[in-house]
């Protein structure tokens, strides 16, 4: 008997050793909003917010797995609890610092209009009876809205589709974050040469990490690494590698 | 003409996955059909009239999404059902080449998932013609449903008996005049509630369009879920809206279906 409670006891030990060993989060990324989150030759989640992610987990002493999960609904995810964060290039904003807490700000952005070639544009007025593409649910399409100049929008699943409408002449404009919008006039082979950059918003727009409401220690974990890396200049060599080229 | 009852309809047992069309001859009050809907607009009004905010605010969002899925459906109604009659008589069609050429097309178009054609369609085929989304969407759900619709209406025109063409024919009718004036009428009856329930199946795939950015129920609500992240309450009106507008259609089908019968009600 004294044998079997022990052995039992050993087996419980065993398996719940690893899970104690280092905390371990989920992340959700939505992987088509290159170069900030994409995915890499063999499936895995690349970019800025993972690597950043990735070496902010080493710093505190945390584990953390990046998933990829479709933008429509990542919220969602979060809310019911599927993973711990959501670190997929998220706008700090009002309406959804109503619903979801945030981190302190990790990265800077403006919205950035992609014209055709040879296009330009001088306010976002002039977008005026034009057809505006963006990712659905995303702050360039709210920036559209928001400033009411009568442009009609499209909100595409990914701004890969939208951009490739743009390209084939449906729709007059793409609107989104300035970097991901770099990548596709610089960086992306198919794309590159044919867009440029007309026009960019003045208002700076910060990327935080959500977690559900009232999730303290989370958050307490994910501010201390951010400030750690942004100490040590590791956020810095992570923007490089990502961003160099466009920056 | 003897067996008209029996050989038309009763022998014949469809089996399509659409909605249910409800029996026309159910004259119960409580039946499947009026207990979905009434609770469906009960749930709708309750949450309307308790919680306008934010119920209310998602119902008065949505109008102009329904107003293109119906579009939508409408216009691949009108595609899809000449289609499939085409279809259907070319899968019975002795010419061996229109036969292939129609069977192929069946085969083809079922093996495909509906939303991989419309991603087909929209951003594939744009590197030679380039459709608007709604277009693109009209023609990807009438080529698909065309090809369904094609099945049941050969189903339902060898369904026929074939003394009804033997006597024709024997009358003097040539083969065309057979199927227009003798065969077709009499399919009609069986093929209309499997056509229904593939317009209405249409209808609730028109759902998919939203992917080509086009503002059907389903992307109004998403766009609305995006700045308010009320995912529950938002798919709620969705599933609701959608449940209703089944209904009423499969009861309006129901209602074509019983007239067509008039003349052999029991």
């Amino acid at each position: 008997m004294l044998r079997h409670c022990t052995l039992a006891l050993l087996a419980l030990a065993i398996m719940c050793a690893p899970v104690h060993a280092t905390e371990k989060y989920i992340a959700a990324a939505d992987c088509y909003w290159p170069p900030m989150e994409l995915l890499d030759e063999n499936k895995q989640p690349a970019g800025y917010s993972p690597d950043f992610l990735k070496a902010l987990a080493k710093a505190v002493g945390i584990e953390i797995e990046v998933r990829n999960v479709a933008w429509d609904g990542i919220f969602g995810g979060v809310a019911t609890g599927q993973y711990d964060i959501v670190s997929s290039s998220v706008t700090i904003t009002e309406e959804r610092k109503k619903q979801f807490d945030f981190t302190d700000p990790y990265y800077e952005v403006v919205q950035a209009v992609l014209l055709p070639a040879g296009q330009h544009i001088s306010s976002l007025k002039d977008l005026k009876g034009k057809k505006v593409g963006g990712q659905i649910a995303t702050t360039g399409i709210f920036v559209v809205r928001k400033a009411e100049v009568g442009a009609e929008l499209k909100e595409y699943d990914d701004v890969g589709l939208a951009i490739e409408d743009l390209l084939k002449g449906r729709i007059d404009a793409v609107i989104c974050d300035d970097p991901v919008a770099l990548y596709y006039v610089n960086k992306k082979a198919d794309t590159a040469g044919k867009l440029n950059i007309s026009f960019k918003t003045q208002e700076k727009e910060s990327y935080g990490f959500v977690v559900k409401k009232g999730r303290k220690d989370l958050i307490e974990k994910l501010n201390k690494g951010i400030k750690l890396l942004q100490e040590s200049g590791e956020e810095r060599r992570i923007a490089e590698k990502w961003l160099g080229q466009a920056n | 003409m003897e067996d008209k009852k029996e050989g038309s309809k009763a022998n014949i047992v469809m089996v399509t996955d659409g909605a249910s069309i409800p029996d026309p001859r159910e004259w119960r009050l409580i039946n499947a059909w009026s207990i979905a809907l009434a609770g469906a607009v009960c749930a709708l009004c309750m949450l309307c009239v308790l919680w306008p905010e934010p119920y209310l605010r998602i119902l008065l969002y949505l109008p102009d999404g329904v107003l293109i899925t119906f579009k939508i459906t409408l216009l691949a109604i009108c595609c899809a059902v000449p289609l499939g009659l085409i279809t259907g008589l070319g899968r019975i069609s002795r010419n061996r080449c229109i036969n292939l050429l129609a069977s192929t097309y069946v085969e083809v178009i079922r093996g495909i998932p509906l939303l991989v054609q419309i991603f087909y369609i929209y951003y594939a085929l744009s590197r030679f013609v380039q459709v608007s989304g709604i277009t693109s969407a009209v023609v990807a759900i009438s080529f698909c449903y065309g090809a369904y619709m094609g099945e049941v209406f050969r189903a339902g025109i060898s369904a026929i008996n074939k003394g009804q063409t033997e006597a024709a024919r024997s009358l003097g009718f040539n083969r065309y005049q057979t199927m227009r004036l003798v065969v077709l009428p009499q399919a009609m009856r069986t093929i209309l509630p499997p056509v229904g329930n593939e317009c209405i199946a249409m209808l609730k795939d028109t759902s998919l369009v939203s992917i080509m950015a086009v503002p059907d129920i389903m992307q109004r609500a998403r766009s609305f879920v995006g700045t308010t992240y009320l995912y529950f309450e938002t798919y709620t009106m969705v599933a609701l809206l959608y449940l209703i507008i089944t209904l009423l259609l499969s009861k309006a089908v129901s209602i074509m279906e019983s007239r067509l019968n008039y003349y052999d009600a029991k």
